[in-house]
């Protein structure tokens, strides 16, 4: 890769972190301005705290673009702790598991 | 290839550096560590029998601050990390100095609120909002603390000229450890003081 080549690389990284920050701020905005409408906020939040969390795992921890093997690893682990929190809800919530 | 430089590699047989494979190994485990404490909070938060309970006790425009702060500090963490990989050891010092700046700030936020809190009559043996709730954000506050404190060692050994465009490993995985902290703390966010 030529320095120019290189330069140019890191100049579209840097703007990329930039973008992703950006986002990251209006997002969080969002969330907050939800909170003040009156419209259900569960089915709002939670997908837009995923987006948030996914583009610092993808971006800002280098998912996209290092190895494979380093995402397999850390979503084994989210997968186990999204099964706890499912597990849980479902054991808390009789309604849940209410079988006729 | 010398034998000191490949030591340094400590490459598995996955063709990855075992350190950072290991970090990530360990993230996924503080996924799990973290998702207790959540669900936790999610079923008992509701249930105190005596107050403050959480609609009347959080500030929300004080920790949506605190969360801007955390995440300028992941920008600022990723920009050090760039900045070694440009070979400019001035920026990454200068960045993690930024980051740890943050983190304090972040921490300074979060006692704030601690103290409103325990005003209110919350603590952790209050009810069961108070326990699960300082329980968790605790917790979260002691990682940012251990984050802060693994910056500066970071920040020292960047002033001894430890790091360099080819040996920077160490930054990465303060960098890693630092953004799942912030990732922690977005889902917190929501869960804790807006749902």
């Amino acid at each position: 890769m030529s320095d120019d080549t290189k330069i140019e690389t890191k100049k579209s990284s840097r703007r990329t972190y930039l973008v992703v920050f950006c986002a990251l701020a209006l997002l969080t905005a969002l969330e907050v301005t939800v909170t003040h409408l009156p419209i259900p906020r569960l089915p709002v939040l939670i997908p837009l705290a995923l987006i948030k969390a996914s583009l610092v795992a993808l971006f800002y921890m280098h998912l996209r673009f290092d190895r494979k093997v380093f995402t397999v690893v850390f979503v084994m682990g989210l997968l186990m702790g999204v099964g706890l929190i499912l597990s849980l809800i479902a054991l808390f919530t009789p309604s849940l598991l209410d079988i006729r | 290839m010398n034998q000191e430089s490949a030591a340094s590699l400590e490459i598995t047989s996955m063709g990855v550096d075992n350190r950072k494979l290991g970090v990530w190994i360990w993230l996924g485990s503080e996924a799990v560590f973290f998702s207790a404490l959540i669900i936790v909070y999610i079923v008992m938060r509701n249930n105190s029998v005596n107050g403050p309970f959480p609609r009347e006790a959080l500030n929300v425009s004080l920790t949506a601050a605190n969360t801007f702060i955390l995440i300028c500090s992941s920008l600022t963490m990723v920009t050090a990390l760039s900045a070694i990989q440009s070979g400019s050891q001035r920026g990454l010092w200068r960045w993690l100095v930024g980051t740890m700046a943050l983190g304090l700030a972040f921490l300074t936020g979060q006692a704030i609120e601690f103290t409103s809190l325990a005003h209110q009559g919350l603590s952790l043996s209050s009810n069961l909002f108070g326990g699960t709730f300082f329980t968790l954000t605790g917790f979260h506050g002691a990682h940012v603390l251990i984050g802060v404190i693994w910056i500066g060692f970071v920040v020292a050994r960047t002033l001894r000229g430890g790091y360099t465009q080819s040996n920077h490993l160490m930054v990465e995985l303060a960098g890693l450890y630092w953004h799942f902290v912030d990732l922690v703390w977005i889902i917190i966010f929501t869960i804790v003081y807006l749902i």
